[in-house]
């Protein structure tokens, strides 16, 4: 069954809608956030129909939805949000990904762009040197198994107790970075052994650490808050829990594929393989996804101290250090309070590629954000430009407060490195003043901004659409990739 | 035993082809070293790690992808590419096997984050040889 533009009702301006009568096994209609260019384009690969695949999920409630940089994932679609209704709702590990609690973090200096642009190449390298990246590459702290248990309780926490963070980095984190179900004896054996010596590891793909300066500023009060300002040097950090995610994941779907049957459970694919969120093996899932998603923040954290270690060997021991503005999850699952058929119920918010997006009085958040609500952090492509957006309480009405989370890919690995000439690409960034280190040319021509969505489109949509607005726009001029 | 790589929009969806089980297997084996580090498994040994692996499975795809997934984590513990397959036992829900492979310590040339059960689906095709789609999270 293939879905035709005709398939697609439009509700408001941004907002579609493939309606519940569509195939008989949906619960609920599946929406799309988008423009209709970015419709189009989506309609392109296989994501609406595993967006409609989602719908189907037991106890799914208003809408399977996606965020407009969505693409083809591999069961559930990347950019998409399902809320289940707590507690016996579906919880699904395929509906957070093996990459769990992949997300970014935004810190700040004191400096201009202006001042500083004579050693942006050699701070490239110097990131480099202390940033392990790629494939295989260790970092400098080896967990022994009871660290390893701490790492998984604590999060980021960890890392501030054991000198490698900063205390008043935890409040600008979601969630304080630190999920409190977490189980470490609930991860495999093998799934710590990957992680022993993966903390402070960006990893490979679309993971990198950024140089940016701060390009343009939209909303000068939501940006005061934030501590942004025009020229302002940033840095954005991307990657998840590494190894340890990965298996955490793994061992859960196969676990899961096998109980499905226990309870009457049949989905349209494996990846979307899912048991009540109130049953053994849904809560044990859980505590492991909690504590994969501490392993992150504490890997995020860690990331962070190399940074700055990495910022003081250039700049010098009494430069202002670096501040964390906020750090934000994009694969993940929460209990959430939201507005479900007029009531307010909890439900559980899996966000596969979406981005919490929560708006004003939103209790968790740090004093100074309150009234401007939660940070949401869209990078884009290497060498174009990333933004920073607020929340709104708006998000909370259409998205179950969610919003995208990058540009979204629109070339295959295979086709981008077709197309690029990866030297050549270095080089011509290099002269537009954007430097890139990166462990092989493979890993730059595959995410070539080519291969990826506008991201201005992507971020123009979310705007109108109310559901986050903006608030800065940064550009890069140091990549350092795996 | 074929092996192809077939496009896909942010991972790797790879198309095996086996004239038995057996074979279909170390296909997938076979397929998925040459993505952690191109052409690794195209070279001779010699495989000096070697593991064994037993599994049980509800299916034959199941089966698959779980012992691929359980060689993928080994490569990663073991920081090694595997390569060759012995089987012991083979059925639609078992295997008993040992891999073989070697270490590599310049580290990989990509990072598989997971196999996936998505399209997988192990049968026989009209020539009677088994395939199936296998997509590689990235």
């Amino acid at each position: 069954m293939k879905i035709k533009k005709a398939d697609i009702h439009k509700i408001e301006d941004f907002l579609w809608e493939i309606p519940k009568a569509f195939r008989p096994n949906m619960r609920v209609p599946a929406r799309i956030l988008a423009s209709e260019p970015l419709l189009d384009a989506i309609m392109e690969d296989r994501s609406l129909m595993q967006l409609v695949n989602v719908a189907s999920l037991p106890g799914i409630k208003g809408a399977s939805l996606v965020m407009p940089d969505v693409h083809e994932g591999y069961g559930f679609p990347i950019g998409g949000v399902a809320a289940t209704l707590h507690p016996d709702g579906a919880i699904s590990p395929g509906g957070i990904g093996y990459d769990i609690n992949c997300g970014v973090r935004l810190l700040t200096s004191d400096q201009k762009i202006a001042d500083i642009k004579d050693k942006l190449e050699i701070l490239s390298k110097e990131m480099y040197a202390q940033v392990p990246s790629g494939m295989g590459k260790g970092g400098q702290i080896k967990l022994s198994t009871q660290e390893m248990d701490e790492v998984l309780l604590k999060g980021a926490e960890w890392a501030v107790e054991k000198g490698y963070g900063e205390k008043r980095d935890l409040a600008f984190m979601e969630s304080n970075g630190r999920l409190e179900n977490a189980d470490p004896s609930l991860v495999s054996d093998m799934a710590k052994k990957r992680g022993t010596d993966q903390l402070g590891t960006i990893g490979s793909g679309n993971h990198f650490v950024e140089v940016d300066y701060v390009a343009e500023i939209y909303e000068e009060s939501i940006a005061e808050a934030y501590g942004l300002a025009k020229g302002q040097v940033v840095i954005l950090i991307h990657t998840g829990s590494r190894g340890l995610g990965h298996q955490v994941a793994t061992d859960y779907i196969r676990q899961i594929i096998s109980a499905m049957p226990n309870y009457g459970i049949e989905v349209p694919d494996r990846e979307l393989a899912c048991v009540p969120f109130n049953s053994k093996e849904g809560q044990n899932y859980f505590k492991a996804m909690c504590a994969a998603a501490n392993y992150a923040w504490c890997n995020r954290e860690v990331i962070s101290w190399e940074v700055r270690n990495a910022w003081k060997n250039i700049f010098g021991p009494n430069i202002e250090p670096l501040k964390l503005m906020y750090d934000v999850a994009h694969n993940i699952a929460k209990v959430e309070r939201h507005l479900v058929d007029g009531k307010q119920v909890e439900v559980i918010v899996h966000r596969k590629g979406a981005t919490r997006a929560f708006g004003p009085g939103f209790e968790e958040l740090p004093e100074s954000y309150k009234s401007v609500g939660q940070p949401v952090i869209i990078p884009g492509s290497m060498g174009t430009c990333s933004y920073v957006l607020a929340g709104t309480t708006r998000s909370k009405e259409l998205t179950f407060g969610s919003c995208c989370h990058g540009a979204g890919r629109r070339l295959s690995r295979t086709a981008a490195k077709k197309q690029v000439n990866a030297p050549v690409l270095k080089e011509n960034l290099k002269e537009k003043g954007i430097f890139v280190e990166a462990g092989s040319f493979k890993g730059i021509a595959e995410e070539a901004p080519v291969a990826y969505k506008d991201v201005n489109m992507v971020v123009e949509t979310v705007s109108n659409s109310g559901i986050a607005r903006k608030v800065a726009k940064l550009k890069p001029v140091v990549v350092v990739k795996g | 035993m074929k092996i192809r790589y077939l496009p896909h929009t942010a991972d790797i969806r790879m198309k095996i082809e086996g004239s038995s089980l057996e074979e279909l297997f170390t296909a997938g084996v076979l397929g998925m070293g040459n993505i952690l580090r191109d052409g690794f498994c195209d070279k001779n040994g010699p495989f000096m790690v070697k593991l064994k692996i037993e599994l049980t499975a509800h299916d034959e795809t199941c089966l698959l992808i779980d012992f691929l997934s359980e060689v993928l984590s080994n490569s990663y513990s073991e920081k090694a590419i595997f390569c060759e397959v012995k089987i012991f036992e083979l059925t639609t829900t078992k295997i008993r096997a040992e891999i073989h492979g070697r270490q590599q310590a310049q580290g990989f040339d990509e990072e598989i984050k997971a196999v996936t059960y998505h399209e997988a689906d192990v049968q026989k095709n009209n020539n009677r040889d088994w395939e199936t789609l296998i997509i590689f999270d990235i």
